[in-house]
């Protein structure tokens, strides 16, 4: 019997970070740019916060801010072809998870809305996506910072 | 690189199992068809290079820890170690 235990992974950003085993996340082929970081997992700031920090377990500097993308563009649609789904392990769209990596651009926070990250909730495997569509770009604005920061101090 | 002449309709082979073949050529426009084992992903590559390119920027150091010191609401940062000193 497989039992699954408990994993330490250094991080720089967070120092140790102990997770369950079952959490982590494979990606067999990576992502892009990043083919050798094929495990990771999701850590959760915080229980309302709709961030969370994908950190690879192989490369203690290399974590992605992430967040779903239903939260900020509620007709966004990653389209994920059946044998990928397969992939994955899952048998329909439901199985799936996706996120969306974010960065920042001056005083705006953006979404890759066209490389989607894609996990199978039971296997937890997943891929990132390439999408083909025109209409979801690489730097989606999700947040202003500015006017976060302005009602803020209001 | 190895550089072919093909007229239209005809097809070259990568290996044994990917055929590509120009479909129609009008001006500078070439249309390609592809069939490749399900395996395979076939992506333009100015939309693969532009993801691999936003994923480094995502990962690199300069872009994150400023992100997480961030004190934007929705960005809580909780766990130690997370500042601006880390950069």
């Amino acid at each position: 019997m497989y039992l699954m235990s408990n994993l330490e992974i250094e991080t720089t950003r967070f120092g140790k970070v102990t997770v369950d085993g079952d959490r982590v996340l494979d990606f067999p082929s990576g992502l892009l740019g990043f083919a050798h970081a094929t495990r990771w997992v999701l850590l959760q700031p915080d229980e309302e916060g709709c961030f969370y920090w994908f950190q690879s377990c192989d490369q203690e500097d290399l974590a992605f801010v992430v967040t779903d993308p239903q939260y900020w563009v509620p007709d966004f649609e990653a389209i994920i072809r059946r044998e990928q789904l397969e992939e994955l392990g899952a048998n329909q769209i439901e199985d799936a998870q996706v996120f969306v990596i974010v960065n920042r651009y001056q005083d705006t926070l953006t979404a890759n809305l066209q490389g989607p990250l894609v996990v199978g909730t039971a296997s937890r495997r997943g891929m990132q996506l390439v999408l083909a569509e025109k209409r979801w770009t690489t730097r989606h604005v999700i947040v202003e910072l500015e006017a976060a920061s302005a009602a803020r101090t209001a | 690189m190895l550089v072919l002449s093909r007229h239209r309709d005809e097809t070259i082979m990568l290996g044994d199992d990917i055929e590509v073949t120009v479909v129609d050529i009008r001006g500078d426009k070439v249309r390609l068809g592809i069939r490749a084992p399900e395996a395979v992903t076939v992506h333009r590559k100015e939309i693969w290079e532009a993801i691999r390119q936003e994923n480094e920027r995502a990962a690199s150091s300069e872009t994150i820890p400023q992100f997480a010191g961030e004190q934007s609401p929705q960005l809580r940062i909780a766990p130690a170690g997370v500042s601006k000193r880390k950069a």
